[in-house]
């Protein structure tokens, strides 16, 4: 059945810990979660963007980011960073395009948060 | 393998080990050429299969079959379990009848794994263990008769597989 949207997919170590982190931390709805067979969904807060999870024995950490768009990268920095969070250096400026933070997910893979500055 | 769509964590809930033993497991028959293991670069959706049967493991998982219907069939629990026990009931299938015909039938088992083997088959109720007189007095093991259908049969599947 066809559904308008966008999934990524991520190996990971221990469902457990994605779902904390994705749900508890980032503030993501699960929509999927098959303990036995090692995989979950949760849904964005945009909706038809999913992010997918499957445990690995294996797992080599993303370096392609998901990037999810804020309104004041400085203040969700702040609030995911209280959370525990972890971000991987300042906030960085594409002059006239986006302002850009990187944090990572417990195995290591990287996502972003993006402000656009100029409408594209 | 199949119902766990080659992934460990399905596989080790299924099976219900440690992971690191299941992990040591996996390592092992992938080192027989039983199965491959596809690393994480090979792997073009987190949800494809970890590893993947190879011929040769399937293969070896048809005989699996084809043994675990046989003991089914013995109703005598689980006899591979044990190093040897199946192989010895198809050795006397194919009438190697004497302790010396069996041992070189089956290298490398040793003479005491064998004769434990022999002891506990008959004490199981699935071997005879009889006297035969001629030339010389020795022992003789047979199948019981109720032994010998499962066995002509996981010896015929065994045949067809090879």
């Amino acid at each position: 059945m066809f559904k308008p949207g966008v999934t990524v997919w991520y190996s990971v170590k221990s469902l457990q810990g994605s779902i904390a982190f994705y749900r508890d931390k980032l503030g993501f709805e699960v929509v999927f979660h098959d303990e036995e067979g090692g995989m979950a969904m949760v849904n964005t807060t945009t909706a038809g963007c999913i992010i997918g999870f499957s445990e690995a024995q294996e797992v080599v950490p993303s370096t392609s980011s998901t990037v999810f768009e804020v309104y004041d990268i400085e203040a969700a920095r702040q609030a995911l960073e209280q959370k525990g969070v972890t971000f991987l250096g300042d906030i960085e400026t594409i002059p006239d395009m986006v302002k850009l933070a990187t944090f990572i997910d417990p195995d290591g893979h990287s996502l972003m948060l993006s402000e656009e500055l100029t409408p594209l | 393998m199949d119902r766990c769509r080659g992934r460990f964590t399905p596989l080790q809930h299924e099976l219900g080990i440690a992971p690191a033993r299941l992990s040591d497991n996996l390592k092992r028959m992938a080192a027989s050429g039983l199965l491959q293991h596809l690393g994480p670069h090979e792997r073009r959706h987190p949800a494809l299969p970890e590893y993947v049967l190879t011929e040769h493991g399937l293969l070896l998982r048809e005989a699996a079959q084809a043994q675990e219907q046989a003991e089914q069939q013995l109703g005598l629990g689980r006899l591979s379990a044990k190093a040897w026990s199946m192989p010895v009931l198809l050795a006397l299938h194919y009438r190697h009848e004497r302790f010396g015909q069996l041992a070189q039938a089956l290298p490398p088992v040793t003479p005491r794994m064998l004769s434990a083997r022999l002891d506990e088959l008959s004490g199981l109720g699935a071997v005879d263990k009889l006297l035969d007189e001629q030339p010389r007095p020795a022992f003789v093991y047979r199948l019981q008769h109720r032994a010998e259908p499962p066995l002509r049969q996981l010896a015929g599947d065994f045949a067809s597989i090879i």
